[in-house]
């Protein structure tokens, strides 16, 4: 029998029981629309989180900190028990460590507030050289009112957009050329904190950035350098971000080693590929469980398939007794039989990835609105993320393997009814009333 | 010298034993028959006689259990499952219960016999509608077995059966499940098949006044051919 045929006798097979085989198929659709769901939304994820981080990190610096890890250094130091201080003027000697090393900065950071007429709002007070900052960070550090000063004075104020318009309409919080009164807690002395404050001017607004990351942030305000040494009575930085002249692997890992036997390993030196790899490792794993949770949805649906096929075969066991009495081989009939399968795997799979990736959307734009509200929080409390939106990905990779999955989860879980019906005994099946 | 032919059908001490239950049943007790092409022979007997048997070993739905079965001159016990399935593509089957398959129209259960074959579609469709006409049916073609009456049901097994150009048709009861005017016309076409196109035919019945109609019958009785009567 030709193939076309077999298909075509599978088909009518299927046609026959038109509400059992729909509910059949129903099972792989859930399965597939599942899987195709949970993997377009989180690989949308990785996709947003990826591009956020690379916009905040350049992928061409290097983030020298003290202690063991990864620390953006959001507030506090992060300081080692060996008493390490990174300070400000080791970014001159590490300038000298490699010819792959453009520049690098310093950078403090402290929780702190800014004053606006009568409005107080929590901010990262990020103190930078603004020259070298905006060169490092070129595509983010950059103005949208006013204008961010190479050499600035000690009032010079640069503020990130969601400090400037915190609720995003037009009631602004402070904009360009506006005096602001910046304000943090010195608690050096735990017993006896001191409120120190200073009035700052504000030079310029950024524009938006909406990354996360360690670069620039819309809810941070930006101060020179000397002036955050002094008003956080410093000589210590947060971290020092250094610039390479490229981004290669071999560049990356061996100023990285040069960094760290400067300061005899007492200092963590982070790239952001790194990050990025931790990252996708940890989605790769994320996927993976969202994965074989759907996977067994299916599995349950691949056990319907094969009750419906032993069910389906003792029905017809006059009609494979006819098809063998007319001349058709055993394999012949297995393949009708999977092919009966396999048609009800491929529908379900294809109407399992559409539908999937109908709910991806409908759970991304809710997700998108729930993030929108989250972010009012945020920018109330000073720390907005920015809002994040998730565009589900749907990868040639998950379109083929869920239908291949699907297919394929459906023919072996007919081959046991299937493998039964090709080696039914003709005169038997002809007698099976 | 002697020319050699080669009977269509030939049994030598055909036996078969199966097992009712545990029970061991002697259905064919050493059987010899030779049918030679243009035949008309009818198998009659009571029920029990074993000709149910005889009719599935000649029409290679089952194996002997002793004894030759020759079917064009090969012995079927040394054929596999596969080249058994290619050697049922040449005998044309008529079941006493039509069996044919409810979801198919007329002509689609007569193409289905061809498409096992491999035929192409084109002419599959052009056997089809010559094999319906040779059994009066062709207007009939687009309807579903439920749809015919149990005389045209006949009618599309026998076309059925005809549609692979068979070197014999097997029949088992055909007028068994019919009223008698309708298996009067049955018989009348299965007498013109033999005598006008030449159709071998082994028809099982026990029907005594069917079996005046064939060529010759044999009687059986408990597995043995017991007589033979040419008409």
């Amino acid at each position: 029998m030709k193939p076309r045929d077999v298909f075509s006798y599978s088909f009518s097979a299927i046609r026959l029981r038109k509400l059992r085989a729909g509910l059949t198929t129903l099972g792989v659709v859930i399965g597939i629309a599942a899987i195709v769901a949970l993997l377009s939304i989180s690989q949308g994820l990785q996709a947003t989180i990826t591009e956020q981080l690379q916009k905040g990190f350049a992928t061409d610096t290097l983030i020298v900190s003290t202690g063991g890890g990864f620390g953006p250094g959001m507030g506090g130091r992060t300081g080692a028990d060996s008493g390490f201080r990174l300070l400000i003027n080791y970014t001159q000697m590490i300038n000298g460590l490699s010819p792959n090393i453009t520049t690098s900065i310093a950078i403090i950071q402290r929780a702190g507030f800014i004053k606006s007429g009568n409005i107080t709002r929590v901010t990262t007070i990020v103190g930078v050289d603004f020259a070298e900052y905006s060169d490092i960070y070129s595509s983010t550090f950059v103005n949208e009112t006013g204008n961010i000063p190479l050499i600035p004075t000690n009032e010079t104020v640069v503020v990130g957009k969601r400090i400037s318009d915190p609720w995003k309409n037009s009631t602004l919080f402070c904009s360009a050329d506006d005096d602001v009164e910046i304000k943090w807690t010195n608690a050096t002395n735990p017993f006896q904190p001191l409120n120190e404050t200073y009035t700052g001017h504000v030079a310029a607004v950024l524009k938006e950035i909406g990354g996360f990351g360690v670069g620039p942030s819309d809810s941070s305000v930006y101060i020179p350098i000397s002036k955050a040494e002094s008003f956080f009575g410093t000589d210590e930085c947060n971290m020092i971000i250094v610039k390479l002249k490229n981004d290669d692997k071999a560049t990356i890992d061996s100023v990285s080693e040069a960094i760290k036997e400067a300061f005899s390993n007492e200092v963590s030196v982070t790239s952001a590929t790194a990050v990025l790899n931790i990252l996708s490792s940890v989605f790769s794993i994320i996927e993976l469980f969202l994965g074989g949770i759907a996977a067994i949805s299916l599995l349950v649906a691949g056990i319907g398939i094969m009750n419906i096929m032993i069910v389906s075969l003792m029905e017809r066991t006059r009609e494979i007794g006819i098809l063998k009495a007319l001349g058709m081989k055993g394999r012949t009939v297995l393949m009708v039989f999977l092919g009966e399968s396999a048609i009800i795997g491929l529908m379900g799979a294809a109407i399992g990835i559409g539908s999937g990736w109908v709910l991806a959307n409908v759970v991304a734009l809710i997700f998108h609105g729930g993030g929108v509200f989250m972010e009012g929080n945020q920018a109330a409390a000073g720390a907005g993320a920015g809002g994040m939106t998730i565009t589900p990905v749907l990868t040639p990779t998950v379109f083929l393997g869920a239908l291949a999955f699907g297919v394929g989860v459906s023919v072996i879980f007919a081959l046991y009814p299937a493998w039964r019906a090709s080696k039914l005994k003709p005169v038997e099946a002809l007698r099976y009333e | 010298m002697m020319s050699v032919t080669i009977s269509v059908v030939e049994t030598i001490n055909l036996r078969k034993t199966y097992l009712l239950g545990k029970v061991p049943v002697n259905a064919l007790q050493g059987v010899n028959l030779k049918v030679e092409s243009g035949d008309f022979i009818a198998v009659l007997g009571p029920s029990g006689s074993g000709k149910s048997t005889l009719l599935n070993l000649i029409g290679a739905l089952d194996k002997p259990t002793e004894g030759k079965m020759l079917i064009e001159g090969v012995d079927i016990s040394t054929l596999n499952d596969n080249q058994l399935a290619d050697l049922r593509r040449r005998i044309g089957f008529v079941f006493q219960f039509f069996n044919l398959i409810p979801r198919f129209t007329a002509r689609e259960n007569v193409e289905l016999s061809m498409s096992i074959a491999d035929v192409s579609r084109v002419e599959r469709r052009k056997q089809a509608e010559d094999v319906l006409e040779t059994v009066g049916l062709k207007e009939r073609m687009n309807h579903k077995p439920a749809e015919l009456s149990g005389g045209e049901q006949q009618r599309v097994a026998i076309a059925r059966a005809l549609a692979n150009n068979p070197r014999f048709l097997l029949m088992d009861e055909p007028t068994g499940n019919i009223d008698s005017k309708t298996a009067n016309e049955i018989l009348g076409l299965i007498k013109r098949l033999n005598e006008e196109k030449g159709v071998t035919i082994i028809m099982v019945t026990h029907d005594q006044r069917l079996a005046t109609q064939a060529k010759r019958a044999v009687q059986m009785f408990d597995g043995v051919i017991t007589r033979e009567i040419v008409n």
